[in-house]
């Protein structure tokens, strides 16, 4: 150990004549172009994802950097082939030229043909594939329903299984911290230990036989209830109560937080007539703010973005966003606007929200790891 | 005289404290009470369905509605080294996530522990944090299809912006063995990399600065400091991201769904989906279960060694 450091102790001249100022210089330097490469890279897929959002299948085989411009829809196009460019159906095509679905447009009918025979305006045939062109993703998401359901029905219903997780999970990680800090250490350790074991349980490991629990409560399965109101909302309720059973991250972030609230606040609270449940309503809530955030954002991604749960659970028309974005890669495998454009819509509530709210990430992800 | 005012003094005392016993038995009453709802939630929906799956193991229940359920003894324990069948899903498969979790728990130090340390040597920078972490609200599905938009062989962004600046020559393809095995666990590592830092960045800063700054002055190089001070102190820290990146790892799924593990790519069959399969789609529902409990329990016993590991240096 001496020997090394003596070793160490004379420098090479050359380095020496940075001077330490200069190699901290040096060293700030290399850092920051570090986190720019860092940076650059981590956005990218992202901008790539918009972009892609806005290109038809058809130019994907190319390099776009920016959305492409719609090239010009020359009127000598068959009516078939753009059907196939732009995935569209010839149903959907007539209804929107005004054509009687029971006349037969031949595939190869070329566009000019079409506006001389029904009377429409070029330029409205023009319009209408040119839309196509750039946002058809988007249409098709945004407007078309798959299964049953829409894209803004899957969305609410996240959404809904969102927020209601989230409060429920709070409430009860806050009755979970506040009745194990009052008990004995061995009994606090006891609870604590099995919740630890949720950490190396995956869910994929519990995944069937707990969906076996699930149909001995609620019979979820095909044939045993018809679809309706209860069924639906019995799956949405399994998704609710695999959300809420407590985490031992939660656990233990509410119970450090409330074992270090001072005794005497409750037994003053007492005195005063406070019942247990006024004590941690008025008193004890509004001091927890700070483990109430941590919980939120590290939980908010991870129920937002669950995806295996309801995908086993739910019925395709009752589904929530991501099953209901798998299930529309299914049907339209060949559309790859289509689906980069929906994960980019899931993607998007997400980021936002995290990106206003950067500053609580950031704290909360932080005062999270040092607890884990 | 005094013996009994001794004695009636005891008897009060005694009286207190019974008192006392039962406002305080009253008390951990109510504790428990409010300890139960999410605990009794916990259990039955966590530990109860080892209970459950413990005696399907032993049948041959094919689907979750079979109604002719028989018990085989120890049959679904021996397919592994009697079936085929089983045999041919099964070990490509094993030998297809190991690959991963080594993969990705390289990633956990190239993505995870390189930007800790970079963030604690220039120090903490919120705006760069954001950035690292923001992959994180992405969801494993979107991160797949990610995956599948940069490096398809035709169509994928990066393919063609790579072959554009002359960086490669011929197209990496996401669905190829190779591709699937070195991009997948590079866009997780890419995806976990703020929750990896964030480990690892606290448990650097945990470490007393008078260790760190006396290194210094004892002339202690970066490597040195690196090797004798920094990582030894956030000994936690490393087993905390060992346990999460290995049970993480096996129980991946999202992504490989993403890209086409269920349908269209083999080579994205790892044992999660294996399992998934037999649950779900090729009613083998029994012999499912046993090769989950046979592939994780193990990995269980390891999660529960480490975190046990973790709280005793930790403290």
């Amino acid at each position: 150990m001496t020997a090394a450091t003596e070793r160490q102790l004379p420098p090479p001249p050359r380095k020496r004549g940075l001077g330490i100022a200069g190699r901290r210089r040096l060293l700030r330097v290399i850092a920051l172009i570090v986190m720019l490469v860092y940076t650059v890279l981590t956005l990218f897929p992202f901008y790539a994802l918009f972009v892609r959002s806005f290109v038809s299948t058809r130019d994907a085989a190319q390099l776009h950097l920016w959305i492409p411009e719609a090239a010009e829809v020359s009127m000598d196009m068959q009516v078939g082939n753009l059907g196939v460019f732009y995935n569209l159906d010839m149903a959907v095509i007539k209804d929107a030229f005004g054509i009687p679905q029971t006349e037969f447009l031949m595939a190869r009918t070329t566009l000019r043909q079409v506006a001389e025979k029904y009377n429409i305006p070029e330029q409205q045939i023009k319009d209408y594939f040119e839309g196509f062109y750039t946002f058809n993703g988007w249409r098709t998401l945004l407007t078309g329903s798959l299964y049953g359901t829409t894209f803004w029905a899957a969305l609410g219903r996240t959404l809904l299984i969102t927020v209601i997780s989230l409060t429920l999970a709070i409430i009860l990680s806050i009755f979970t911290g506040y009745g194990l800090s009052g008990l004995r250490r061995r009994d606090q350790m006891f609870v604590y230990n099995i919740y630890l074991l949720q950490m190396v349980i995956p869910a994929m490991l519990i995944l069937l036989p707990q969906f076996l629990i699930f149909q001995w409560f609620f019979r979820l399965f095909p044939g045993y209830n018809d679809p309706g109101a209860t069924r639906w909302g019995l799956q949405l309720l399994s998704i609710i109560l695999i959300n809420i059973k407590g985490t031992a991250l939660s656990t233990m972030i509410f119970t450090a937080a409330i074992s270090a609230v001072p005794k005497e606040l409750e037994d003053s609270a007492s005195i005063d007539g406070a019942s247990s449940w006024q004590y941690v309503r008025y008193i004890l809530l509004p001091l927890l703010k700070v483990p109430i955030v941590s919980i939120i954002v590290i939980m908010l991604p991870l129920i937002y973005n669950q995806f295996l749960e309801p995908y086993v659970y739910l019925d395709p028309a009752n589904t929530t966003l991501l099953p209901f974005i798998q299930s529309a890669v299914g049907q339209f495998s060949t559309n790859f606007q289509l689906i980069y454009s929906a994960i980019l819509a899931s993607v998007l509530p997400l980021v936002l929200v995290y990106l206003m709210f950067r500053r609580f990430f950031v704290e909360g992800v932080m005062a999270g790891a040092i607890k884990g | 005289m005094t013996y009994t005012r001794i004695a009636q003094r005891e008897g009060v005392e005694q009286n207190t404290t019974r008192k006392a016993s039962v406002l305080e038995r009253r008390r951990i009453l109510r504790d428990w009470l409010f300890i139960l709802p999410q605990f009794s939630l916990y259990v039955l929906l966590t530990i109860v369905p080892f209970i459950v799956a413990i005696p399907i193991l032993f049948t041959d229940m094919a689907s979750f509605t079979d109604p002719t359920v028989a018990p085989v003894g120890l049959r679904n324990f021996t397919a592994l080294f009697t079936d085929p069948s089983v045999q041919a899903d099964y070990f490509p498969a094993l030998r297809r996530t190991l690959v991963f979790v080594v993969l990705n728990y390289t990633t956990v130090y190239i993505f995870g522990l390189t930007l800790a340390l970079l963030m604690f040597e220039v120090g903490f920078r919120g705006g760069f944090f954001t950035i690292v972490y923001l992959p994180l609200m992405v969801s494993g599905l979107a991160v797949g299809y990610m995956a599948v938009m940069l490096f398809s062989r035709e169509t994928g962004t990066a393919n063609l912006l790579l072959r554009q600046l002359g960086l490669i020559q011929t197209p990496i393809d996401i669905y190829s063995p190779e591709g699937t095995a070195f991009i997948l666990p590079l866009l997780v590592g890419w995806r976990y990399a703020g929750y990896n830092m964030a480990i690892f960045l606290s448990g650097l800063l945990s470490i007393p600065n008078e260790t760190i700054e006396a290194s210094i002055v004892d002339g202690a190089n970066y490597w040195q400091r690196l090797w004798k001070v920094y990582f030894p102190q956030m000994l936690p820290a490393f087993i905390l991201a060992t346990t999460m990146c290995l049970i993480g790892s096996f129980a991946v799924f999202d992504e490989l769904v993403a890209m086409g593990a269920l349908y269209v790519n083999p080579e994205a069959k790892l044992l999660s989906i294996l399992f998934f399969t037999y649950g779900f789609q090729v009613n083998r529902l029994a012999m499912g279960m046993t090769l989950a409990v046979i592939t994780f329990v193990p990995l269980v016993i390891l999660g529960v060694f480490l975190q046990r590991l973790q709280r005793r240096l930790q403290y």
